[in-house]
């Protein structure tokens, strides 16, 4: 009986064949490439090893550090406590115990969509429009966002944790909330506590971003430095941030279920820093007057109509696409040209590397060697990505075990080989069950590498709030938010096809 | 120069006495002992995947740490765990067996569809395998099913040698009697039973009780009263 060939390939070629992307976006890199800046990349690269230890440096950047920590922490900690409160509110499983029918779950869901979908930088220039320059709007812009991301999650996990005891304790007549309390928080507590350690690395990244963008901290001082080129104190920064996020991530094992203490003795740390604490409440009278006339509806069709929407929204989904393939690719194949446990070491420090410099930074730095193009702000976002892309799989091959590869290395496979069939086989469907929830972040990520792809909603929104256009920026911004629903829409259908959900980073 | 494997005074302390032993490359071997007694810790040090703290193991006189990939491939091992890709089809593992004579480009090859099909084939008939399951999931087959691939990818390897670890437990008569018969048509091999009705199948009876070699002899020449000794009675 002939039997017909099927092709089915496996998960880890998934992981592995978006690498193919680098080969377009290296050839237009090399195309557009220019021998000026190579000098300055030298520098760059020498100024790691002797950064500036200069006192007023230093004072600055501590100074900064204190904003940034604050910001991070305050964010995190407030968007984690809103996130699960909102969270079970938005569980069909708690509204059928409480009400028996889980609608006002759906209406919660559909009401935090479009806050998780705008992106904190925007969050934060649109606040900064209406607040002014304010040590708040960088702590709200990541709450907002981040309570949203956070509800959505621990929705998630409560609905696909179904327990058994469910049913068994309300048949012994115990009230709703004694048998929720009593049947989910066991179920889901170890997952979302996993996920609220990792949220505090997003956070710092976040607050990290917002000062690039001008809202103050440690971002301002390292884009202050690589602006005036000025590497060795930008390095100072750097050193000084990667330090802050191997201290906070050790914490964070060490401690996994009893990190509170940490984050609120940073945050009394940082709490006495210098600078001034105006009041989150502000005047209505920052708020640009409004009247729905024929005018105001003629000039909002008129900023309608002065973006080509097919053009941006089809590079804004292609830089999306092209970055997320790098994130993807670049780690699982980084583990397979270099295997083994000392190499994932060796791994683990660039992906650290990738992650500290945001993707804005990232830009500029290739910048120096490259042109501005929609490749080069692909690679920029691909590396970041790519950094919490490794931490990912590296958490994957620590969780995992070695059985496999010692099985296929007993039987003569290569180190690589046994590598690609054992931990990255094993891991692959779970990582790209990350990687699917990443485009989404991905996605709301373009608005901060727009301004160097000259391209994509990012780049038409920074032109628009730099021009205080009001009715563009809400069209861009109305854009941006159903754009990044459908990816979401779409990666939940990817993770329904694959039979599996990502705890999301 | 002697040929097989030689453990020269290798043992691990807690689990497996310092022991020398020969074993000839077309030798059929048994193991017994009680759990815990050292049996897959003799069988680990004899597949490289356990080097021993104390004295060595060689492979025609090599010690197992310094084989390459080729003479790696040479010594088999039927898990206990099976350690199949459980993400692979039956194909794709199968072929895992022959991952020691092929580059990554194959390697990659092999996880777009299982490649050489007909090599597949062939040993899926030895271990009594329907064709048909060539291209489904391990996860989808039944415990025996997952068995004989695991068997199918062994044979795949082409060793000269297989060691077996407790490859009968949980297995109906019919399939345990398959297994063995495998297992005996193979050059030489190395098997660790907890089934002392068996042992006149093999040429040779190793008994290990708490950590040592306590019995190396032909079936014929134990006695009942030796292999209840060896499993703590008396």
């Amino acid at each position: 009986m002939a039997l017909r060939q099927r092709l089915t390939p496996a998960l880890p070629l998934f992981a592995l064949a978006p690498a193919l992307v680098l080969l377009p976006v290296l050839l237009v890199l090399i195309h557009t490439s220019h021998a000026g800046g190579v000098p300055l990349i030298g520098r760059f690269l020498t100024a790691a090893l002797h950064p500036s230890l200069n006192p007023a440096v230093l004072n600055s950047l501590w100074r900064g550090l204190q904003t940034t920590l604050f910001t991070a922490l305050t964010s995190w900690m407030l968007s984690s406590v809103i996130g699960v409160v909102l969270g079970a509110l938005g569980s069909r499983i708690v509204w059928t115990a409480v009400l028996g029918s889980p609608w006002p779950a759906t209406v919660v869901r559909r009401l935090l969509s479009p806050i998780r979908a705008v992106h904190e930088l925007l969050w934060g220039l649109l606040l900064l429009q209406l607040l002014g320059l304010n040590a708040w709007v960088a702590v709200v812009a990541i709450t907002l966002p981040y309570a949203a991301l956070m509800a959505r999650v621990v929705a998630d996990q409560i609905d696909s944790h179904p327990s058994p005891a469910l049913a068994a304790l309300r048949g012994v007549g115990a009230s709703p909330s004694t048998v929720l309390i009593s049947a989910l928080v066991p179920a889901v507590r170890t997952a979302l506590l996993r996920h609220i350690g990792h949220r505090l690395d997003c956070s710092l990244r976040s607050a990290v971003l917002l000062g690039v963008f001008g809202l103050g901290g440690l971002g301002t001082d390292l884009m202050l430095s690589l602006q005036s080129l000025q590497f060795e104190e930008l390095w100072s920064g750097l050193w000084v941030l990667a330090a802050v996020m191997i201290l906070l991530d050790w914490l964070m094992r060490l401690h996994r279920f009893s990190w509170i203490g940490f984050p609120v003795l940073l945050l009394c740390l940082t709490a006495g820093r210098d600078q001034p604490w105006d009041s989150i409440w502000f005047s209505g009278s920052t708020i640009p007057s409004f009247q729905l006339t024929a005018a105001t509806l003629t000039s909002a069709a008129e900023a309608f109509q002065e973006v080509n929407w097919p053009g941006v929204i089809g590079s804004t989904v292609l830089l999306s696409v092209m970055a997320a393939c790098i994130a993807t690719a670049l780690p699982p194949l980084q583990m397979l040209l270099w295997p083994g446990r000392l190499s994932q070491r060796v791994h683990q420090l660039t992906w650290l590397a990738q992650r500290l410099l945001s993707p804005p930074l990232t830009a500029i730095l290739l910048m120096m060697v490259a042109q501005p193009s929609l490749s080069l702000a692909a690679l920029a976002l691909g590396l970041h990505h790519g950094g919490v892309m490794g931490r990912v799989l590296a958490d994957e091959l620590t969780n995992g075990s070695s059985n496999r590869a010692t099985a296929l290395m007993e039987s003569g496979a290569s180190p690589r080989i046994s590598w690609l069939y054992g931990p990255l086989t094993e891991s692959s469907r779970s990582y790209l069950a990350y990687a699917t929830y990443r485009i989404d972040v991905i996605l709301r990520d373009t608005a901060t590498v727009g301004l160097v792809g000259g391209a994509g909603l990012g780049w038409e929104l920074i032109e628009a709030i730099s021009s205080f256009h009001g009715w563009l920026i809400g069209w861009l911004v109305i854009a941006f938010a159903m754009l990044t629903l459908a990816g979401e829409s779409l990666s939940e259908r990817i993770l329904v096809s694959w039979n599996c959900k990502a705890v999301p980073l | 120069m002697s040929q097989g494997l030689e453990l020269q005074q290798a043992g691990l302390k807690g689990r497996l006495a310092p022991t020398d032993l020969t074993l000839q490359p077309e030798e059929h071997v048994v193991v017994l002992g009680s759990s815990g007694a050292g049996k897959t810790t003799l069988l680990n040090f004899c597949n490289g995947s356990l080097q021993p703290k104390e004295g060595s193991v060689q492979w025609n006189d090599q010690c197992m740490r310094h084989l390459n990939r080729r003479q790696r491939g040479a010594v088999g091992t039927l898990w206990q765990d099976l350690r199949l890709v459980e993400e692979l089809t039956v194909g794709q593992n199968i072929n895992c067996g022959a991952l020691g004579r092929h580059g990554i480009v194959w390697a990659l090859r092999n996880l777009i569809g299982p490649l050489e099909i007909e090599t597949c084939f062939h040993v899926m008939a030895q271990v009594g395998l329907d064709r048909s399951l060539l291209n489904r999931t391990v996860t989808e087959l039944s415990g025996g099913q997952r068995q004989r691939v695991a068997l199918a990818r062994l044979l795949r390897q082409q060793p000269q040698v297989v060691l077996a670890d407790e490859p009968l437990s949980a297995l109906d008569p019919v399939l345990a009697e398959d297994v063995l018969r495998i297992l005996l048509e193979q050059k030489g091999c190395l098997v660790s039973l907890h089934r002392p009705e068996l042992i006149h199948r093999f040429q040779r009876v190793l008994g290990l009780r708490q950590g040592e070699l306590v019995i190396d002899a032909e079936p014929s020449s134990i006695s009942s009263e030796q292999l209840a000794w060896l499993y703590g009675n008396g």
